[in-house]
């Protein structure tokens, strides 16, 4: 039973999603249920699935019996695990906390509790997979319900979703080409075979060319500058109630399904003209990560800001897993999590400021600090705590690991661009505060109320910033079991 | 310069992908019609599926069935199956692209009254 947890992870919320719209005809109240249900299940099953793997190494999931390189394999390491864990997580307390901010017209719906099960279950395909092809397929899956889902508002929203849709496909095409380059030169899609057949063939160009479109693809999926011109737009204007979900998932679950693939198949002795490919990667995690930091700065729009937060913070991750050692690699891994909780958080406190106050830019939150509900303020100093990287955080010991590793490597270019990135980060939260904090234009005076589901998302994820600083030690050497079990 | 016209030659299917591929990015990039911008993906798509047919394609070679009774089996004779089966999930994928995006464009459309981008970027200002 303990073996099937991965694909009823996936199943969960595929079947409950694809039902909803059957279920709840005549019982439009019922979805809110449903969905939040489902999605505690999920969490109980990643939770339960985390502890198998913890006790029992890195399983490899074979469909219908039929093992790879045949059949289609799933890899439920200690990396998928912690991922899978973190998704659900964060999916329940979107939820949570999207029942408040729930626009009406939303909420009558129920093709947007559809849209976010259906997501949730591609995502969770894409963190398991271990086969190209199988990537591909969720890769789009998930993009398909991010791009209703971004639409979803309508209006604005509308262009948007579709500027993100055409980007999102071209680089879901971009990656099929690479599967198939892959494919013609080596004859299978599952990583772990094509791991061992495609050292000898790294001269070829088919090779070379293939990599070089998934990760085109991939890059355009988490928004990598520069390639990332379609996320700020897509983030600002979606819903309130789907922006964190999606903020804090869509980019970082494809970063992960490049980390395996990078992993997997790219050896740190791979050159391109005498420069390792690791090190050409590292170079854009580099420049992904300043430009990120010196755009959030110039931002006015607080979810315009904290959207190219989270593209610097996709370098910074970059940096980490392309450094060709353990501890930066750990570090990366450790800084994912960290960092989709935190852009969970940030998108939750902009759309709560946004929906109490209806102010989304610098200028308007002014003075919002005294008269605002102290939860507000108090979760907004967490989260710019953790983002910045301050212990106790764990933004803190992520950063902390991938220096380490950048040290090991003796890359000191990369270490200076973590610490101006945070620097960076440091700079746009003193923006926000500045105007937080400042003395209001106009007396507001009115004091909000805020909701019960507010009060429980906005706490527990704050808590779970923190916590994750204390459980630092513990999850990095968890992640650590993948990288020596030889986890593909 | 011979030489790569000469492998140019051997591979026209390649050659039409290429061309179909780029055709439809300039299209996509090009256009300021956002149907013709669809248009353009899904001939980017198309050709990505052209490019997986193309090089599973086999001269007189049959499906990969065996039958019972058959003793020995000559892979030469079989064409591969499995990027077909690729090609069409592939296209299943591209259809469900589509769909949503047609979805996208007629809400676009009942929103601004337009389908040309810049008009529409002039809305939003």
């Amino acid at each position: 039973m303990s073996s099937h947890l991965p694909i009823l992870l996936f199943l969960v919320p595929f079947f409950m999603g694809v039902s909803m719209p059957i279920v709840t005809a005549k019982r439009r109240h019922l979805c809110p249920g449903i969905t939040l249900g489902t999605v505690a299940v999920m969490f109980v099953i990643a939770l339960m699935n985390l502890r198998v793997v913890l006790t029992e190494g890195p399983i490899e999931y074979a469909f219908g019996g039929w093992t790879a390189p045949i059949g289609i394999a799933w890899l439920n390491d200690s990396i998928a695990a912690i991922v899978a864990a973190t998704v659900s997580f964060v999916a329940l307390l979107s939820i949570i906390y999207g029942r408040v901010v729930v626009t009406s017209d939303l909420e009558k719906s129920s093709h947007y509790y559809t849209l976010i099960l259906v997501m949730t279950s591609g995502l969770v395909g894409l963190i398991f997979a271990a086969d190209l092809f199988n990537v591909f397929v969720f890769l789009e899956v998930a993009a398909l319900a991010g791009y209703a889902l971004v639409g979803a508002a309508g209006g604005k929203a509308l262009v948007f979703a579709f500027r993100y849709l055409l980007l999102g496909s071209l680089g879901g095409t971009l990656y099929l080409l690479g599967v198939g380059h892959l494919y013609v030169a080596t004859g299978t899609l599952n990583m772990t075979d094509l791991a061992e057949r495609l050292p000898a063939l790294m001269t070829s160009t088919a090779v070379v060319g293939g990599l070089i479109y998934i990760f085109l693809g991939l890059s355009i999926k988490m928004a990598l500058i520069p390639l990332h011109s379609w996320l700020p737009d897509a983030y600002a204007n979606a819903p309130s109630a789907v922006a964190p979900f999606l903020a804090s998932t869509v980019t970082k679950v494809a970063l992960v399904a490049w980390v395996r693939i990078e992993y997997s198949l790219i050896a740190p002795t791979v050159e391109v003209g005498h420069v390792p490919v690791l090190v050409l990667l590292e170079e854009l995690g580099i420049i992904a990560a300043l430009i990120g930091g010196a755009l959030a700065l110039i931002q006015t729009d607080l979810k315009r800001m904290f959207a190219y937060g989270g593209i610097s913070h996709i370098g910074l991750i970059l940096i980490g897993v392309s450094l060709g050692n353990d501890t930066g690699f750990t570090g990366g891994m450790f800084y994912l999590v960290n960092d989709a909780i935190m852009q969970a958080a940030l998108f939750m406190i902009a759309g709560a400021i946004f929906h109490h106050h209806k102010a989304s830019t610098l200028d308007e939150i002014r003075g919002l600090g005294h008269s605002t509900s102290p939860l507000l303020t108090g979760a907004l100093i967490v989260v710019a705590i953790a983002m910045v990287g301050l212990p106790p955080t764990g933004g803190f010991f992520g950063k902390w690991n991938i220096i380490l590793g950048a040290l090991e490597a003796k890359h000191h270019f990369a270490v200076f661009a973590v610490i101006a990135s945070t620097l960076l980060t440091f700079g746009y939260f003193l923006k926000v505060f500045s105007s937080w904090f400042n003395q209001p234009q106009s007396v507001a005076g009115e004091t909000i109320a805020v909701s019960g589901g507010l009060r429980l998302s906005l706490g527990v994820i704050s808590f779970s910033i923190i916590a994750l600083g204390f459980l630092s030690d513990f999850v990095v050497r968890f992640l650590l079991q993948s990288v020596r079990g030889g986890g593909a | 310069m011979g030489e790569l016209l000469h492998t140019l030659i051997q591979r026209p299917n390649f050659v039409v992908f290429v061309i179909l591929f780029l055709w439809g990015i300039y299209i996509m990039a090009a256009h300021p019609n956002l149907v013709k911008k669809l248009i353009g993906l899904y001939i980017v798509q198309t050709s990505a599926i052209f490019f997986l047919v193309a090089f599973s394609a086999k001269d007189g070679a049959t499906v990969p069935v065996i039958l019972e009774g058959m003793a020995a089996v000559d892979p030469v004779g079989y064409a591969n199956p499995l990027p077909h089966v690729l090609t069409v999930t592939a296209i299943v994928v591209q259809v469900a692209t589509l769909g949503v995006s047609l979805a996208l464009v007629s809400a676009i459309y009942r929103k601004f009254g337009s389908l040309d981008e810049d008009e529409i970027l002039e809305q939003l200002k």
